[in-house]
């Protein structure tokens, strides 16, 4: 009997009905992921143009660690390459790079955030902690994913950067609102035009730091060498834009999705109050079971194969951290939220040479974050009538609100 | 016990720190400078978990 060369040749192309931009809850997107994954780990699906998702840890990591074969380089200079869906926004360096340019920017962010100076930073980062604690602690309720978890990652990082106060709310707003409002609705169409905003107060800072240098953040960027020459304009926006836009809102997201966590489950409120060393893994866990980053997008470079599947250069590929950071093949009772899990090789940050440089900041923020709100209002309760989800869990998942009650403390600022 | 560190695999996630604060050497920016070396008994446990918490698989244990 003799088999059809072509069915041995066939490259396999699974194809799915899968579209992330349908996902309106955490609930819906964990679901849809989880099914997806146990069906393919790779597969393709003719939603927004076409284009591969990757659901399986493995295939995951696979194409995050080869940079040669899934680029994150832009093929559109008006639009992201890091989302599937078109984001209009100015270029974000050095994510949007692949070596050889990547290398030199990416070493400006890993001087300004590597983890000795994140430890330098600590006390700001308790300062700003302590003040937006301090605003709402006399109050006995607040709104959690506003006032304190929106509040302090901006505050930290656009004033490391160097941005005036006055900026900081409409920065924060603008990165916020592109994960909470629909692309096409009136709320996003601000988006854009606060992102438009933000673009053009990075370019007038930068210029302003390539001038008159100071001993902040914008100027260590704003007048770098990069091989041996000064660093140009645009290129220092770039590097300026990714920081300010990784900054604001993820830290904000997954501090949001702890604090509601520690809300909702008293059992690990209660081990971690009992064992402040539990942090450390906790900080992880929370980060695999809530990653910010839902996922991220790819070009394919070279023709290749992942999971089986014949990928053609030039085809889109959407990589899912949420996806792989549940994937029960790698993490034992993958949907559970085990407090002391370990081993704990999620990829909230990403994998290879992209792994998020502010990664060290963010842990860091959050772990203080967190530390003084079971400190000071160990009693709070979420309100759950007045909690909101972000309306779309394609790109960034995180909460538009969560208002909680607590017993009234003392400010201490 | 001998510990190898694939400097070309370290992208910083400094995770072996945190497992191996007496084992693990980082550089300025937070990437792994650790020579290769015997680790005295007293911190295998350390070397161990700072090689199954590095999530790129850039650090080797030999028993």
């Amino acid at each position: 009997m003799t088999v059809p060369s072509q069915e041995v040749e066939e490259p396999r192309r699974p194809r799915v009905d899968f579209d992330h931009y349908a996902h309106r809850s955490i609930g819906q997107s964990d679901r849809a992921w989880r099914e997806l994954r146990e069906r393919c780990p790779v597969a393709w699906t003719e939603a927004n143009g076409g284009h591969w998702v990757v659901a399986g840890y493995g295939e995951v990591v696979e194409a995050f660690k080869d940079w040669e074969t899934f680029s994150s380089a832009r093929t559109d200079p008006r639009y992201s390459s890091l989302t599937i869906g078109r984001m209009p926004i100015a270029p974000l360096y050095p994510e949007e790079l692949d070596p050889p340019a990547w290398y030199p920017l990416r070493r400006i962010l890993s001087e300004l955030l590597s983890p000795s100076a994140v430890e330098r930073l600590s006390p700001r980062i308790e300062h700003w902690v302590t003040h937006y604690v301090d605003e709402v602690i006399e109050r006995g309720t607040c709104e959690m994913a506003g006032e304190i978890a929106g509040t302090v990652p901006a505050a930290v990082t656009l004033e490391l950067l160097g941005f005036p106060e006055r900026d900081w709310a409409r920065m924060a707003r603008a990165f916020h609102g592109a994960g909470a409002f629909e692309r096409g609705t009136p709320g996003f169409a601000e988006v854009v035009a606060d992102l438009a905003w933000v673009s053009e107060r990075v370019g007038e800072e930068v210029a302003d730091r390539r001038r008159n240098p100071r001993s902040d953040g914008l100027s260590h960027i704003a007048n770098h060498d990069v091989d041996g020459v000064p660093i140009s304009s645009t290129d220092a926006c770039a590097v300026v834009l990714l920081t300010v836009g990784g900054g604001v809102d993820t830290t904000t997201a997954v501090t949001a999705a702890a604090l509601l966590h520690l809300g909702r489950h008293p059992d690990d409120r209660r081990r971690l109050v009992d064992d402040p060393s539990l942090l450390a893994s906790a900080t992880e866990e929370f980060l695999r079971m809530y990653p910010p980053a839902r996922t991220h997008a790819r070009t394919v470079a070279r023709d290749t194969e992942l999971g089986g599947c014949r990928m053609s250069k030039g085809d889109r590929v959407l990589l899912s951290e949420v996806s792989a950071c549940h994937d029960g093949a790698v993490f034992p009772d993958g949907g559970r939220f085990v407090i002391d899990r370990f081993p704990n090789r999620h990829v909230a940050f990403g994998m290879g040479i992209h792994r998020c440089p502010g990664s060290h900041l963010a842990r860091a923020q959050f772990k203080e974050m967190v530390r003084q709100v079971l400190a000071r209002m160990p009693d709070y309760e979420i309100d759950e009538a007045g909690v909101v989800e972000y309306p779309n869990w394609s790109t960034i998942g995180g909460w538009a609100r969560i208002p909680a009650a607590f017993t009234p403390g003392p400010r201490r600022g | 016990m001998r510990i190898r560190v694939d400097a070309g695999l370290c992208t910083g996630h400094a995770m072996c720190v945190q497992q191996g604060p007496d084992v693990f050497v980082l550089d300025e920016l937070g990437y792994n400078t650790t020579e290769s070396h015997d680790v005295a008994p007293e911190y295998e446990e350390q070397a161990r978990r700072g090689a199954m918490a590095c999530p790129e698989g850039a650090i080797t244990v030999e028993d």
